[in-house]
């Protein structure tokens, strides 16, 4: 069936079987690697991108039911020539170790600091709550969120 | 309580302001808004890796940017054309025998190129102490994880709905669980005539007499459990053979020397017709040290002409690839009144599942390290490693060490609350210091042991906490 999505502003559609995940489509059909297969039942996070403005496991949604939809996934989030602040954080404060739940806690970071730009720690360890990491332990990422958030709230206030 | 959130905010940020490096800035790492996205294609000099002294100061990963673009590539990132998938049919049995494979109807299926049976497969063995594990299972599948058929398809989803197809008997035997049970005469063996796999015994000075004149006498048997690494990249492996009868395989292996010694064993080809590439791991922990699917996978791309890759599913993850080791640990400790450790006995048990694995360097490790770092006259460890129809335990970051540091830790405690003395007190007594002998009597240098103990009490408020 065919499939039509915006992804990181490009229109880009697909012919998938039915049971193809958002995840596998994005993969395997559009070549966009960066969100990762972990577990593939929802609990590991390393597949999240964000759909019209919500961070989801692409593993648990159907391309199908995504049809029309807007999609940001990690290769979204540098512009051309300037790296998104959380990647510039995240890589100054060692937060990315394997690498390998990067691009999904990357976007849930992004989708928080999009409805709230300058979380508490609280919110911060809530809004990752879905990602896991093994390496980092966690301290180094939830200090980088809650940096840009700082930053974002300084220029906000300048 | 009321106050913890508070107090995770203010520490939080207190560890995010920006602290005082001596490091130079590099101008290849130096970022700030708005920067240009580089692309590395060469290691970025970080200053502080080259800079004395290195510790306490910030250092970036060179492979970070890679890391947050995305664009790393992992080896389920990587495809070829004509690839195939492959899935592995694990056993439905603890301990059986297998007493007919029927793949036809799988085989049956359009779209499915091979299937790979134990039985196919050159030198089925390979492990890096023993050779004891087989790569798939065959005639005798010793737990759930044991591989027993796998199957390459055009893609991942027709490769799962083939193994469905697949037909196995088997006879069950039976299993035993229990690491004390296995070690019992009349247990269910796994491998020849006894489960107790490998051994180890420390003896230093005189312990049944230290233990006589000792004031006290603690004893107390501790347990750990089974730990799986959870690398969030699974093990996944590709490979590809060329026309000159060489194969490649990409593979998230930790450890690829030792793997293409197992791959050219179990191919039963030469070392210098298997090229391994090792690429960007996405956590290891111990769990990817040694050879899982690789040969699996080899041998369906031969069969197939064809790349194949496989992907290890999370729940091939959890039932198939090493966990770490549960220990029972039996520890009784000789004291004098005034809290001076006098003997120390430890009977180890580890329980090793169905195939050893890493088990040699573990039982070596946690038998050294399992006294503590405290200096005792007298000593008497023994260590045990024995099968159970369990998933097979490996290594997993620190060997062994992890389990008797909850074993003695918790003693010390127990010891210092019977003689009701403060537990740092009790450490610093008893703590290796410069030239102290390690159990193996190895003479140990650059011992900070009391100065760290004390350092940490400070900077936590050991002695606050205390009232």
């Amino acid at each position: 069936m065919l499939v039509e999505l915006r992804v990181n502003g490009e229109l880009r559609s697909a012919d998938v079987p039915p049971e193809t995940t958002l995840l596998k489509m994005l993969r395997e059909s559009l070549e966009l690697t960066g969100a990762k297969l972990g577990c593939d039942v929802g609990d590991c996070g390393t597949c999240t991108v964000i759909i019209d403005g919500i961070s989801v496991n692409s593993c648990l949604m159907l391309a199908a039911r995504a049809n029309g939809s807007e999609v940001t996934t990690i290769e979204g989030l540098a512009s051309s020539n300037a790296l998104h602040p959380l990647q510039e954080k995240f890589e100054e404060y060692g937060a990315l170790q394997c690498g390998f739940c990067g691009p999904g806690m990357l976007m849930s970071a992004k989708s928080l600091l999009d409805k709230n730009s300058n979380p508490t720690v609280y919110e911060v360890r809530d809004a990752l709550a879905g990602n896991l990491c093994r390496c980092t332990g966690y301290t180094k990422i939830i200090e980088a969120v809650i940096d840009v958030g700082r930053n974002m709230k300084a220029e906000t206030n300048a | 309580m009321a106050t913890r959130t508070t107090d995770i905010q203010t520490d939080a940020e207190q560890l995010v302001m920006p602290r005082e490096s001596k490091a130079p800035a590099s101008q290849s790492l130096a970022l700030s808004g708005g920067s240009p996205v580089v692309f590395p294609l060469e290691l970025p000099q970080s200053e502080s890796r080259l800079s004395t002294p290195a510790v306490g100061q910030r250092a970036t990963r060179p492979d970070a940017r890679l890391h947050g673009l995305g664009q790393t590539q992992y080896i389920d990132d990587i495809s070829f054309p004509h690839m195939l998938h492959a899935k592995i049919l694990r056993s439905e049995y603890p301990h059986a025998r297998i007493l007919n494979i029927d793949t036809s109807e799988a085989e049956k299926m359009p779209g499915v190129i091979a299937t790979l049976t134990g039985a196919e497969i050159p030198e089925n063995t390979f492990g890096p102490t023993f050779q004891d594990q087989p790569v798939l299972a065959y005639p005798i599948v010793r737990h759930l994880g044991d591989g027993v058929v796998a199957v390459a398809a055009i893609t991942e989803q027709l490769a799962a709905d083939a193994l469905e197809k697949i037909k196995i008997e088997y006879e069950p035997l039976p299993a035993v669980f229990d690491p004390l049970e296995a070690m019992e005469d009349d247990a269910p063996k796994l491998h020849g005539e006894t489960n107790i796999y490998t051994s180890k015994v420390i003896k230093k000075g005189d312990v049944e007499k230290a233990l006589k004149e000792s004031d006290h006498v603690f004893h107390r048997q501790y347990r750990t459990q089974m730990v799986e690494h959870v690398p969030l990249e699974p093990h996944a492996t590709i490979a590809s053979w060329d026309g000159n009868g060489r194969v490649t395989l990409w593979s998230s292996l930790g450890r690829i020397t030792l793997g293409r010694e197992d791959i050219s064993r179990t191919l039963a080809i030469p070392q210098s017709r298997v090229r391994l590439i090792g690429t960007v791991v996405g956590g290891n922990f111990g769990g990817k040290n040694e050879i899982t699917n690789e040969p699996i996978v080899a041998l369906l791309s031969k069969k197939a002409r064809r790349p194949v890759k496989s992907v290890f599913t999370r729940g091939d993850e959890f039932v198939s690839s090493t966990i770490r080791h549960p220990f029972i640990m039996d520890y009784t400790t000789g004291v004098n009144n005034e809290g001076k450790i006098l003997a120390r006995k430890v009977r180890l048990i580890l329980d090793g599942g169905a195939y050893c694995s890493w088990t040699g360097t573990t039982i070596g490790k946690g038998s050294i390290l399992a006294p503590g770092p405290y200096n005792i006259d007298n000593i008497h460890v023994e260590a045990y490693a024995v099968y159970t129809n369990k998933t097979a335990t490996g290594a997993m970051r620190g060997f062994g060490a992890p389990q008797v540091c909850f074993a003695y830790e918790s003693q010390m405690d127990e010891i210092a609350h019977k003689l009701g003395m403060d537990p740092l007190e009790i450490r610093l007594k008893n703590g290796f210091t410069e030239n102290s002998l390690s159990p193996t009597s190895q003479t140990l240098q650059s011992v900070a042991l009391k100065e760290s103990l004390t350092q940490a009490a400070d900077r936590f408020g050991w002695k606050e906490w205390q009232k």
